[in-house]
């Protein structure tokens, strides 16, 4: 899966922006949003929030974990922890780099968050690569992933499932299955 | 404007859709009908075989952006809701096509293969392909055949000029590891069957787990709906 898709699936998340307009509910396919009045908070979805902020229709409020305590709780409790822990969204990283990207002005210590963000990141991904080796040595046929998010499952896609793949097939020959002897 | 509103309320989501295929009648909203879509795209997308296919879903989400584009041209010129419309439209889209084209990939890639679980599905409540796709199957390899015997087996000699689609056949490897998150708890799975060094090895699917593992075990859920690939 393309890096881009994942994005994709992380802009249907929703977010809480100020507008700076008034509105009726708009009646989406997916759903209806708003009433829209200028002030007040509303939660639309990422993709619009992105759209309106980048035509200066309104504020972005950041979600309530992207706090620089909140975060450097997680971190710390990323790194205490021998497993990986929940994030507070199953998007976090889409969510900041797109957040970061488009509305830094309306994150407060954007470059903080962008740093706390990033050692999570870094700390899970690193759990990610000793915990794959752990499993491909114990040899199990399947492993558990709880809290792992999409972005985190992706990098390893490719290469993961088809080392996988090839060592099913190496276990096939080895215990005489003539499917795969042909 | 006030036509805008009218269609709009129509397909707010509040509004009941009735889903008719196969006689069967389920009422959805259209925001139901979408997420089960996008579930078949990322299944789609990550299962080894082809899956069958739903085009009751398709069809549904296509005629929601008819009507939403027929309002759209409706519309007051520089109304601020166009460009959310067209928007949320454009990604429907991409989900659809996305959908459409990675199935067109897999029945050129498995053709034989395809054809022949088709005709097992044929008079079942789930077909494999759409009528378009069955017709796109035959076409495809009744192609691939005559090419193949117009370059190269008119040529050989005539102990090796015929060709047998069913030994040739790629098949789907459908022993590939997947990810997948459960979304109906379902217990005692068989993840392996016994083997000689091995026993059997079952276990219970918790619902909100993730897991890595082989498809073909899971093969059956995935078709239920009681786990997504991811």
């Amino acid at each position: 899966m393309d890096a881009s898709e994942i994005e994709f699936l992380a802009e249907k998340e929703h977010v809480r922006v100020i507008p700076n307009f008034s509105q009726d509910k708009i009646y989406l396919i997916s759903g209806d949003l708003g009433p829209f009045s200028a002030g007040l908070p509303v939660s639309i979805p990422l993709w619009l929030a992105v759209n309106l902020k980048q035509r200066q229709k309104c504020r972005i409020l950041p979600p309530d974990w992207m706090d620089i305590d909140g975060l450097k709780d997680k971190k710390q409790e990323e790194a205490d922890s021998r497993f990986f822990t929940d994030m507070p969204s199953p998007f976090y990283m889409e969510i900041t780099q797109l957040l970061l990207q488009c509305a830094t002005d309306d994150i407060p210590g954007a470059d903080e968050v962008r740093t706390l963000i990033k050692d999570i990141w870094d700390l899970r991904l690193a759990k990610l690569r000793s915990s794959i080796d752990v499993f491909i040595k114990s040899g199990a046929s399947h492993a558990k992933l709880n809290h792992l998010t999409l972005l985190e499952m992706n990098t390893v896609r490719q290469f993961l499932t088809k080392a996988l793949d090839h060592m099913h097939r190496l276990k096939l020959c080895v215990s005489g299955d003539p499917a795969v002897q042909q | 404007m006030s036509d805008l509103v009218e269609i709009d309320s129509l397909l707010s989501s509040n509004t009941p859709l009735n889903n008719t295929e196969d006689g069967e009648e389920e009422a959805m909203t259209a925001s139901e009908v979408l997420q089960k879509l996008e579930e078949a795209w990322l299944n789609e997308k990550f299962a080894p075989d082809l899956l069958p296919v739903k085009s009751n879903l398709v069809e549904c989400m296509l005629a929601q952006i008819d009507a939403m584009e027929a309002n759209i041209a409706t519309a007051k010129k520089g109304d601020f809701r166009i460009s959310v419309h067209r928007m949320e439209i454009d990604r429907i889209r991409y989900i659809i096509s996305s959908y459409l084209r990675i199935r067109l990939a897999k029945i050129e890639k498995f053709t034989t293969h395809v054809l022949q679980e088709e005709e097992k599905h044929r008079d079942t409540d789930t077909p494999l392909l759409s009528d378009a796709e069955l017709e796109f199957a035959k076409g495809y390899n009744s192609s691939v055949m005559s090419h193949l015997t117009n370059t190269a087996l008119r040529h050989m000699p005539a102990n090796v000029a015929s060709l047998n689609s069913k030994e040739t056949a790629v098949v789907p490897l459908v022993d590939s590891y997947v990810f997948l998150k459960v979304n109906e708890t379902t217990e005692n799975v068989l993840i392996e069957e016994e083997t000689v060094d091995a026993g059997e090895e079952i276990m219970d699917l918790l619902q909100g787990d993730q897991h890595i593992m082989r498809y073909r075990p899971v093969a059956s859920l995935v078709e239920s709906g009681a786990v997504s690939l991811i």
